[in-house]
């Protein structure tokens, strides 16, 4: 009786082969499977640019984040200083009637998609300028459309940093087919402002105005004497006090 | 209660008459000719001192001669809906390895429908920009500045902010929030 010894190797070729089939695993380790929409949100939220953009005490707090300490590049923030480039604005700091023009400028100018974090009380509601203010906008979001209200006054960077997370959440829930719903509804200005436009005063030649030159004549009268500047004056006295001294 | 009611003026007058010795700058200035008025010292012992408008550029150049080459602050404020409005300059001697310089405040009264003061620009150029601002928030004309213009609200801005009497317009953008 000849054993066959071939029969129980490719039998134990069968039941113990030498490796596992590999197809499957080269497929799921070089071949992702997703979607447009989250492939796009992804890229979105992990580099959210804010733009470098500061008006009061809020900014000290950004600018907190940026330094190592609270280091906010982890997250794929890279400040930008230009609003062409950046897609994220956090309005840190209070916000004037005369800055507001020049926010919703800079808002305008920059590329869809964009973000807005209202950081602040005041860029909330005014905050503690919300009473009685002649000036101060009662809440950016007036003037802009604000995906995420930052409280605090000002807050701490920790919670710039919840509120880039939450504004990462809440891009990576957004689809391309909904981008158009997402456009503000109900932003109208009830009262027209009324004020009659000047000029520009600000013409860049402030200090060499012919007015500058010399008093007009009613208050040259009226001083009575020449005033000469105060280091000439200083000047004649030591240089009187000098002669005195050699006398 | 006589005697208290005769007794107090007396004691009034003795502790103004305190006050005037106590004044330096404001006895040279009376012995110079400069009519004006000793408001108080305050509890810092500066003298402020009230002056007419039409008297300000003599009463100031008086004082520039006698040191006061800094105008360290020029602001202004409102007395209340209806009264007076109020420039005010804080003037000190500004020298080498001073300690403690000497000071004076000058007030000058003006009524809020004839807000004109002549300007002190042309005695200490740091009133440049705060009178600017004066005249920007109250709306004190100072005659003979050289660019009165408003330097913190915008240009086309109406009314004078800081008033009393001064009633905010209700802009879109100045509405409560809610």
């Amino acid at each position: 009786m000849v054993m066959s010894r071939k029969a129980p190797t490719s039998a134990n070729d069968l039941i113990n082969p030498v490796g596992r089939p590999t197809v499957t695993q080269d497929l799921s380790e070089n071949v992702i499977l997703t979607s447009v929409d989250d492939l796009y949100n992804w890229a979105k939220l992990s580099s959210l640019w804010p733009m470098l953009y500061g008006t009061a005490c809020c900014f000290i707090e950004f600018a907190a984040l940026i330094g190592s300490r609270f280091d906010f590049d982890r997250y794929g923030l890279v400040p930008r200083s230009s609003p062409r480039q950046s897609d994220l604005l956090i309005t840190a700091g209070t916000v004037t009637m005369k800055m507001a023009p020049a926010l919703v400028r800079l808002y305008e100018q920059m590329p869809e998609p964009r973000y807005v974090i209202a950081m602040g009380a005041c860029t909330i509601t005014g905050g503690m300028f919300s009473v009685d203010s002649p000036s101060a906008v009662r809440g950016v979001d007036k003037l802009i459309p604000v995906d995420v209200y930052l409280p605090g006054c000002p807050p701490r960077p920790e919670a710039i940093v919840d509120a880039v997370i939450k504004l990462r959440k809440k891009v990576s829930n957004e689809a391309l087919m909904e981008r158009g719903n997402l456009i503000q509804t109900n932003r109208f200005h009830t009262i027209s402002h009324e004020m009659k436009a000047v000029e520009p005063i600000l013409d860049g030649r402030y200090l060499s105005t012919g007015t500058r030159i010399a008093p007009p004549k009613q208050i040259a009268e009226a001083i009575g004497m020449p005033v000469p500047p105060a280091l000439q004056a200083e000047q004649a006295q030591k240089a009187v006090v000098k002669a005195k001294g050699k006398a | 209660m006589a005697e208290e009611k005769t007794t107090k003026p007396a004691a009034e007058e003795e502790q103004e008459n305190a006050l005037v010795e106590q004044a330096k700058i404001s006895q040279w200035l009376i012995k110079n000719g400069f009519a004006h008025e000793l408001v108080e010292i305050d509890d810092t012992g500066v003298e402020v001192l009230q002056v007419d408008r039409q008297f300000l550029l003599p009463f100031s150049t008086a004082l520039y001669a006698y040191g006061f080459n800094y105008l360290q602050c020029q602001g202004a404020f409102d007395l209340g809906p209806g009264k007076d409005l109020v420039s005010f300059y804080h003037l000190i001697k500004a020298k080498d390895d001073v300690y403690q310089p000497q000071e004076v405040r000058i007030k000058v009264h003006v009524p809020r429908d004839d807000a004109t003061i002549p300007s002190v620009y042309w005695i200490w150029k740091a009133a440049d920009w705060q009178e600017r601002e004066s005249y920007d928030m109250y709306g004190i004309v100072y005659e003979g500045h050289p660019n009165l213009k408003r330097i913190l609200m915008p240009e086309d801005w109406v009314g004078w902010p800081l008033r009393k009497d001064y009633i905010s317009p209700d802009f879109f953008e100045l509405q409560e929030a809610y």
